[in-house]
């Protein structure tokens, strides 16, 4: 590379056109997550069957025209669980992921912009919080609150939000101390105009590539909380624990443990195509 | 085995290029070159930044981007090739030619030893006949001892067990050329080897470069020094635009360039600007007399400092005794300088004796470990503005320069009229605002970021080798803009560069840096 510097870069530019508009595989990606999106929000309205209804005589049942996934194990229509099991899972994804990424992202700058002991303190912390086995801390939280939602969602991001701490944190350090932030600051530029124009364009990019990661990783730690009997149990309709319940039925139905695990691979297929190649 | 190949064609010319051309679509961004190089000879490639001359070494090398293609005949050795089959010429990569990059320390494995790179060529693309049939481990053996030797010739031995990042610039030139040439090839086309360089990296560059050829080896060297070109003899050419303009004898070109263009490019050489050009109203006589640097050692300063010439009008900043040191590595000690509005001052010193940090501190980014940096009264926080020395890493990289731009006016409230009528003075076309940092060039960059810096109303300036990564017409234009606004405005301007002729011409005064002892680690690039 360094031997094309004196190329006169314009010769090779489609100047600025091809930047903004997506191209095929990122079109992909959008139809493929709005799709999910769409059946995730509106898809327990239009099944409409109540995801724990039991029909025990039709359990097992093949899918059929009126029923295109069929039944569980315990007569469950397997369409009205997958809509909700999505619904859930999604949210709480989104949700830990976001809740992970926003304190993260904001730690890491501040310990980038203050440096000193503010960030030596910091970084200890996120160094204990990574000794630490995530499971172990969810699974810490759990005991004051068996089988509820908020000790998994707080326990993921306490997990989580050191990942996205030391990713910011390091990048930061690094622009901080480039010469396009030492303009700005002679140029008379506060810190919020440094962050949006200068961090955050590059930030941006890596966190979402982190996000995307998170998210499917916080729908499987889910799952895994749910199999060893903390966090969201088997009648709650959440992929993970679909997964886990339908897992040995795999030979007589294989349509059931493959209905989750298709959405969640969609899903984050979806979410990697959407990444620009260049930045990924 | 080298020997032998080169007696083989020794009627033979090293390279002979026949009308080459260089296409992105229809647009021939380089076109009907036609040279031949004597086995043995040295070519010049004269020109500025942007005129194709390293498009066409990649396109000699077979190594051009996909978008792009070539047409012509390139023969090396005797052996000629459709230069469009580019795959043809690979076979013959640290073999039968070889390239020296631009900037050889990016392109040294940061994470490798020194002796190990070099081995690595000896092992790998060498292939001498007692060592083909070896075993791997009496190979690498070998290779190791050979490589050891080589190194040593160029006085090299102590950076044998070295990372990159711990030699010199130079050093790593001398690395980067053996590791490029250790298979023996009798061609090499360097790629700006002085760019960057101080005085003394040039010359060992220059040895370098004679040694070889010295040896028989056949030198295409590109690039935009003067200097260089003069120093290496043999032939010259010109290129402008993707086309050569001139060619011929290397003294007869620099003595009695036939066109306009090339005596432009020579006039633009920094040893041929005249003295005191950046002081304006004075005459040259009277510069030169005040010129002098005046070394008032202190008793315990180990760094010394030009007196105040009497009579100066307002005074921007006064520095006392300030000292700097990282880790155990003593920058300077004792500094005293006092700047005056309207000033030019030259920091000078040799490499690593903290010129950019001397700088940083009098702006204000860095604290001095002893002593004091004192502002007049009355300036604003943003009345110590800096021109940095690569412009493309001076703007938020992401960001149109428009958007950039657009942001400074609105924080100081400034009038966009005013960045207009500074760019149109700049000779800048409005249009390439639109673009992001890295799609505009070096000097357009350069004089943008001279613009934005201008618009601060300065009252002093910071210019840390501001011209140091551009060819020397577009310094000369860069140098003239900023010492005419500096003149205009009324501001100071605090300079670093390398360029001993810049100082001569453009500066009044000097402060002189001394490594005052103490472990100098050696930093690439100066």
């Amino acid at each position: 590379m360094t031997t094309m510097h004196s190329l006169s870069s314009d010769d090779f530019l489609d100047l600025a056109s091809a930047r903004r508009r997506p191209n095929r595989a990122q079109l992909a990606g959008i139809l493929l997550l709005v799709v999910i999106a769409l059946f995730a929000l509106f898809g327990p309205w239009l099944v409409d069957i109540d995801p724990a209804r039991q029909q025990l005589e039709r359990f097992l049942e093949a899918p059929s025209l009126a029923h295109p996934l069929g039944f569980d194990q315990l007569g469950r229509s397997m369409l009205a669980r997958l809509a909700h099991g999505t619904q859930l899972s999604l949210a709480l994804a989104l949700v830990s992921v976001l809740s992970a990424a926003l304190p993260g992202t904001l730690l890491g700058l501040l310990a980038a912009w203050r440096g000193g002991w503010f960030e030596r303190v910091l970084a200890a912390i996120a160094d204990a919080v990574l000794a630490l086995p995530g499971l172990l801390l969810v699974l810490l939280l759990a005991a004051f609150a068996p089988g509820g939602f908020w000790p998994l969602y707080v326990g993921i991001s306490l997990a989580l939000w050191v990942e996205y701490f030391r990713v910011v944190r390091a990048a930061s350090r690094i622009l901080l101390a480039s010469p396009h932030v030492e303009a700005a600051r002679l140029l008379g530029f506060g810190p919020v105009h440094i962050v949006r124009r200068h961090l955050l364009p590059e930030l941006l990019p890596r966190l979402f590539t982190l996000m995307r990661f998170g998210f499917a990783g916080a729908v499987l730690a889910m799952s895994a909380l749910g199999f060893v009997g903390v966090g969201l149990q088997p009648p709650t309709p959440e992929l993970g624990v679909m997964m886990i319940e339908m897992l040995p039925y795999y030979g007589e139905a294989p349509w059931l443990v493959g209905a989750p695990v298709l959405l969640l691979f969609l899903t984050l297929l979806g979410l990697l195509l959407l990444s620009p190649e260049r930045d990924a | 085995m080298r020997d032998h190949h080169m007696n083989q064609h020794a009627t033979m010319p090293a390279l002979a290029v026949d009308g080459l051309a260089v296409l992105h679509g229809e647009r021939a961004l380089v076109r009907d070159i036609s040279f031949a190089i004597p086995a043995g000879g040295v070519l010049t490639l004269l020109g500025e930044s942007g005129s194709g001359k390293s498009l066409l070494a990649q396109a000699i090398m077979g190594n051009l981007p996909p978008s792009l293609r070539c047409a012509g005949r390139v023969a090396i050795g005797g052996e000629s090739t459709d230069a469009a089959d580019q795959r043809s010429r690979h076979a013959g990569w640290g073999r039968r030619l070889a390239l020296l990059p631009q900037e050889p320390w990016l392109a040294l494995d940061p994470t490798m030893k020194v002796r190990a790179q070099v081995a690595e060529t000896y092992e790998l693309v060498s292939q001498p006949a007692a060592g083909r049939w070896t075993d791997g481990e009496q190979a690498q053996a070998n290779a190791r001892t050979r490589a050891g030797r080589a190194l040593a010739s160029l006085g090299l031995q102590d950076a044998a067990h070295k990372y990159p990042f711990m030699i010199s610039g130079g050093m790593a030139q001398r690395v980067a050329f053996l590791a490029t040439h250790a298979a023996g090839a009798p061609l090499m086309i360097i790629d700006e080897p002085t760019k960057g360089l101080d005085a003394d990296r040039r010359g060992e560059v220059l040895a370098l470069l004679q040694a070889a050829q010295a040896r028989g080896m056949s030198l295409l060297c590109i690039t935009h020094d003067i200097w260089l070109a003069r120093a290496l003899g043999g032939q010259l050419a010109v290129m402008r635009d993707g086309g050569l303009i001139e060619q011929g004898d290397a003294a007869r070109v620099l003595a009695a360039p036939r066109r306009d263009y090339t005596r432009l490019l020579l006039a633009a050489d920094p040893a041929g600007w005249p003295a005191g050009a950046g002081t304006g109203s004075e005459s040259a006589a009277e510069s030169a007399a005040e010129y002098a640097a005046e070394s008032a050692t202190g008793s315990a300063a180990a760094a010394s400092a030009a007196t105040v010439p009497a009579a100066e009008p307002r005074l921007i900043v006064t520095i006392d005794g300030i000292a700097k040191s990282f880790g155990r590595q003593v920058l300077f000690t004792g500094v005293d300088a006092r700047i005056a509005a309207g000033e030019i001052v030259a920091v000078s010193g040799p490499s690593g004796s903290g010129k950019t940090t001397f700088g940083n501190i009098v702006l204000g980014l860095l604290k001095p470990d002893a002593g004091f940096v004192t502002r007049a009264a009355g300036l604003a926080p943003t009345a110590f503005q800096k021109i940095q020395q690569d412009p493309g890493a001076a703007f938020a990289p992401r960001i149109s320069l428009r958007q950039s731009l657009r942001d400074l006016v609105k924080l100081h409230r400034l009038d966009w009229a005013l960045l207009d009528d500074m760019l149109a003075r700049m000779r800048l076309a409005p249009a390439l605002l639109d673009r992001l940092p890295h799609q505009v060039s070096g000097g357009e960059l350069q004089r943008i970021a001279l613009a934005r810096v201008l618009l601060m109303k300065p009252a002093l300036i910071f210019a840390d080798e501001p011209t140091s990564r551009l060819d020397p017409v577009t310094q000369q234009d860069v140098f003239a803009l900023l010492t005419q606004h500096v003149r205009d405005s009324g501001c100071a301007l605090l300079l670093v560069t390398h360029d001993e002729d810049i100082v001569r011409s453009v500066a009044r005064r000097r402060i002189v840096l001394e490594n005052s002892g103490a472990a100098a680690g050696a930093q690439p690039g100066g």
